[in-house]
């Protein structure tokens, strides 16, 4: 008989007992397992874990910084920004690349192949950074994503800043454009830290104030479940917009430079300079492109197109092209000979039609003769025999020696990409270059009339004037006025880059050349009268002719172009007018270069219009509108 | 009841069970919590409206003294194979499996409740009868027992729920006396014939799954997705977790089944090391405490009951957590107390009722 109690009331005691201490031991030991488990995973693998966890459901998705806005030097608004979207993969969310462009280009009617590449280009980005498929995506496109977020989660919508320029393609080669920087240009130091697929400038001033203007991009840093919706916004880091630069420009006078290009139809380059501090006020080079086609991602048949044109809209002909200066360069040698010695102001040469120098005979454009003349005549009429006398009298490298002073010699050095330098011949330089190393003489009386082998830029002639204007300091020429760095600082002053060089040309000396150079506008006989004459405004200037073929194979040329069907039209002058006003005080020079026009004096038009369009602005009265004086499909 | 019963109810033992209930309540709130309307889950409401049903389930199975249960179960274990019969024919299917009946006031899953028949029919078989299990007829007696249900709840299919009864059976197999030698003899057996049983047993999907859980980023995004994500969980948890509602694993559903199977690994991201050793303290001292219930047994259909309802809990809750620490393969298994699902926590509830009514009755005749 058993007795019930504590100690339990039935048999095999001491085996039950056993055994539930042996369920009690098991039991121990798994506890004593699992705690190991967890203290390995929890504690000794934490920051491992962590960090995966972290990323499993934060992104960081880019807040891109508008680049900063361009003002001209009134305040007025040049170059914005707009809001638009961009449509992104993120392939750490994407469990099949190919498949979600497939689904992607399906609902966006996106071309798939073009989009795969575009990801293939990409592969070595980060694996969570969003790779825009679609730029500047429609609305259509943009609602097609949203509305299918959740099948979707690997495809975001992003919103981008865009540029927007003013229409027409104003002021292109001044502004430049912005495009995806390129692989090869993320190694330079001035694109330190940015990524692929970052917008910077590619031309103009958006490339060379690009560090300025870019800003920096900012980030959302946000949870996202696991289908890649967002819950919730953990941090903001603002973007920074890019800073606000001021240009130098005058809007008005850029709008009247183009209009009066664009009425009288033709391509060329021009710019007007504050001379007394190289500030740029206007330039232009056409033909140009719409910067903002690039803005929006430019097509690749704009792109074929653009590259492809033989006028070649791309290239900046102000500062890239490369021309003879004609009669222009006749300010030069007046100017060299004055200060030289050579001459006086009052010294007088007789002009017969034509001249033999150096056992050759050379032609005045006036084959019946100027007759006797001082510096001041010669200049008014563009005499060609009484500068062919300066050349006879001076050899190459004295004036090699004044067109550097004057600017004539290597870059200007404005603060646009690629300028070409200016070039003037000197016996150094033929020793240098030529077989038989030797100048000749009579190469020096082609110089004299600025033919031969003289290039200069517009941009050069224009300095040229420029320094003129203000006595003789080469400015350097410059965009850039007042940038605004933000944090509520305001406009901060740019100081200009200070002259390339100086000289103090001699009161009388300086009064000839002004006096000259009035009187060819201003004169009847004055080659640029009434082109480029401004009642009260003292415009002085010159007018030049750069040949594109010389003047005996010209004829021949032209017709075998016919022949071949094509417009002999290429082969006419390109017409120089540079210029200055008033004539005791420049406020203004420049240069107006207009191709195949075959004569200086119709480029003095708009040059005349851009100058009254500043004197109005600037004495409070209503801007001028341009009437072309060449007739429609003539007055070439 | 008598009046003094009460006085020996296991009261520590019902205060763990229900803390662990609300330590899971509480967790699923957190991980089911709505950062749009501000709000827990329905889960975690209708796992709320589960608890007073499971403490009514306690309590019937512990008014009626547990030997005139084990006398009635036959009844009950009829009334179990029925239902089971019932879901195959009349179950809610989902999920490629047919789990659940609906009774328009919710469903219920019988599977659930199987283990408690089944391990009252074993403690009479062997505990009443005084039978051993020491001869291979003896062990065959249970068996037969088992397989019925075995074989009705393998077929929903649900693996897991099935596998969970062999704890009950070999529980109590063991406490008759089941021979060690064929234990110990049993697993080298199966050790010895796995490379067989690998080259020519298994199907490649089959292999394929093995190897995804001893290497599970070979699948990251497929297979291997919920093993390492389990263990993401719990390891970004750390030693003090991430906070209340600050998980980010389990909410955001990285960790899908973030309040069921993973209940757990929810817990160790929010509560770190120290609410895991917490938890896991909690869940041993119900299982000690349990067997000391055992062992104060007036007989041994007390005994034995109380060892095969342990013996389930023990399997099923390490198999649960070590599944958390990414140790073994994952299967729908839920984490007994803790995990959301009204049916499991009613059966267990009604199990601890079993428990607390063997202890109660120890001095009684």
């Amino acid at each position: 008989m058993v007795t019930p109690g504590a100690s339990g009331a039935f048999g095999d005691r001491q085996s039950t007992e056993s055994r539930l201490i042996g369920l009690r031991v098991i039991s121990l030991v798994l506890f004593v397992f699992l705690a190991g488990s967890f203290w390995v995973l929890q504690v000794l693998q934490y920051s491992e874990h962590l960090e995966r966890a972290k990323r499993n459901h934060t992104r960081t998705l880019p807040l891109l910084a508008p680049r900063g806005v361009l003002f001209d030097r009134h305040g007025e608004v040049l170059v914005q920004n707009r809001r638009s979207f961009r449509i992104a993969i993120v392939r750490e969310q994407a469990t099949d690349v190919p498949a979600s462009i497939r689904r992607l280009a399906a609902i966006t009617h996106a071309d798939e192949a073009q989009m795969l590449a575009i990801v293939q280009r990409r592969k070595s980005d980060p694996i969570f950074r969003p790779i825009a498929v679609i730029d500047h995506a429609t609305d259509a496109q943009v609602a097609a994503v949203v509305a299918q977020q959740l099948e979707l989660p690997e495809i975001v919508v992003e919103q981008v800043p865009t540029r927007t320029y003013p229409v027409g393609g104003l002021a292109a080669h001044l502004f430049g454009y912005v495009g995806e920087v390129q692989p090869a240009q993320l190694v330079r130091t001035e694109f330190a830290g940015l990524s692929q697929g970052a917008i910077v400038g590619q031309a103009g001033v958006e490339q060379v104030y690009n560090t300025q203007l870019m800003g920096t991009d900012g980030n959302r840093f946000v949870n996202v479940d696991s289908r890649g919706r967002e819950v919730e916004e953990l941090q903001r880091q603002d973007p920074v917009d890019g800073q606000r630069v001021q240009l130098t420009i005058d809007a008005d006078m850029q709008r009247a430079l183009e209009d009066a290009f664009r009425a009288d139809g033709y391509n060329g380059a021009a710019a007007f300079i504050d001379p007394a501090s190289g500030e740029v006020l206007a330039l232009t080079s056409l033909p140009a492109y719409d910067p903002n086609d690039f803005a929006a991602g430019i097509s690749s048949s704009v792109w074929q197109a653009l590259n492809a044109d033989p006028l070649r809209p791309l290239g900046n002909r102000l500062i890239q092209g490369l021309y003879m200066p004609g009669s222009t360069f006749k300010i030069v040698m007046a100017i060299a000979a004055l200060e030289e010695g050579i001459i006086t102001p009052d010294s007088v040469i007789g002009c017969r039609g034509s001249g033999v120098f150096y056992g050759r005979s050379f032609k005045c454009w006036n084959t019946k003769g100027h007759g006797a003349m001082t510096l001041r005549h010669a200049l008014e009429q563009s005499c060609n025999v009484f500068f062919y006398t300066l050349g006879e009298r001076m050899n190459i490298d004295t004036i090699n020696k004044w067109a550097t002073k004057l600017g004539l010699l290597g870059k200007t050095g404005i603060d646009l990409p690629q300028e070409n330098a200016s070039f003037m011949p000197s016996t150094e330089w033929a020793a240098r270059t030529r077989s038989d190393g030797r100048w000749y003489p009579g190469e020096t009386i082609s110089v004299a009339i600025g033919q031969g082998a003289v290039s200069v830029s517009p941009m050069a002639m224009a300095m040229m004037m420029a320094t003129v204007g203000n006595g003789g300091t080469l400015q350097t020429p410059h965009l850039v006025k007042a940038v605004d760095r933000g944090k509520g600082k305001g406009w901060e002053p740019v100081p200009g880059p200070g002259p390339r060089s100086t000289f103090a040309m001699r009161p009388n000396n300086l009064a000839a050349v002004r006096e000259g150079l009035w009187m060819a506008v201003n004169t009847p006989r004055g080659t640029a009268t009434a082109r480029g004459k401004i009642e009260g405004k003292d415009v002085s200037g010159k007018t030049g002719t750069a040949q594109v073929i010389s003047n005996d194979n010209k004829a021949a040329a032209q017709a075998a172009a016919r022949a071949a069907g094509r417009n002999p039209a290429i082969f006419d002058d390109h017409g120089w007018f540079v210029f200055f006003a008033p004539r005791d005080k420049p406020e203004v020079a420049g240069v107006v270069f207009t191709e195949h026009s075959e004569h200086g004096y119709l480029s003095a038009p708009i040059a005349k219009h851009v100058m009254e369009t500043y004197f109005a602005k600037k004495e409070g009265r209503p801007l001028p509108v341009y009437h072309s004086p060449a007739a429609p499909g003539g007055g070439r | 009841m008598e009046r003094r019963l009460w006085q020996h109810l296991d009261w520590p033992l019902l205060l763990a069970v229900m803390a662990l209930t609300c330590v899971g309540l509480a967790t699923i709130y957190s991980v089911t919590w709505n950062l749009a309307t501000g709000a827990p889950g329905g889960e975690f409401w209708r796992q709320v409206y589960a608890v007073p049903v499971g403490l009514v389930a306690l309590i019937a199975c512990l008014v009626v003294d547990y030997r005139t249960l084990a006398q009635r179960s036959p009844l009950f274990y009829v009334a179990m194979i029925l239902a089971l019969v019932a879901v195959m024919a009349f179950g809610v299917e989902a999920k490629g499996s047919r789990r659940w009946v609906n009774l328009g006031v919710g469903s219920l899953q019988p599977s659930e409740f199987a283990r408690l028949a089944l391990a009252l029919v074993l403690a009479m078989v062997y505990g009443d009868a005084r039978r051993r299990a020491r001869s291979m007829g003896e062990l065959m007696v249970g068996a037969l027992v088992l397989a019925p249900a075995f074989i009705l709840i393998f077929l929903q299919p649900d693996l897991g729920t099935a596998s969970m009864l062999l704890p009950v059976y070999f529980g109590i197999a063991y406490m008759a006396g089941l021979r060690m030698r064929w234990v110990v003899g049993a697993v080298v057996v199966a050790a010895l014939l796995s490379p067989v049983v690998w080259a020519y047993g298994l199907q490649d999907y089959q292999k394929g799954r093995v190897m995804t859980f001893l290497d599970p980023y070979k699948d990251p995004k497929g297979a291997g997705y919920q093993q390492i994500q389990a263990r993401v969980t719990v390891g970004s948890g750390g030693m003090l977790g991430k906070g209340f509602k600050q998980g980010t694993q389990g909410a955001y559903r990285f960790l899908p089944e973030s309040h069921n199977d993973f209940v757990f690994a929810v817990l160790a991201e929010e509560q770190g090391f120290v609410g895991v050793i917490t938890v896991l303290g909690l869940y041993l001292f119900v299982i000690w405490r349990s067997l000391e219930a055992a062992r104060l047994a007036r007989d041994r259909v007390g005994a034995f009951l109380v060892v095969g309802l342990v013996s389930w809990f023990l399997c099923q809750v390490v198999y649960n957590i070590t599944m958390q620490a990414g140790l073994v393969p994952v299967k729908g298994l839920t984490l007994p107390l803790m995990s959301y699902g009204g049916s499991s926590l009613v059966a267990t509830l009604g199990g601890f009722g079993l428990i607390l009514n063997v202890r109660m009755r120890r001095f009684t005749n």
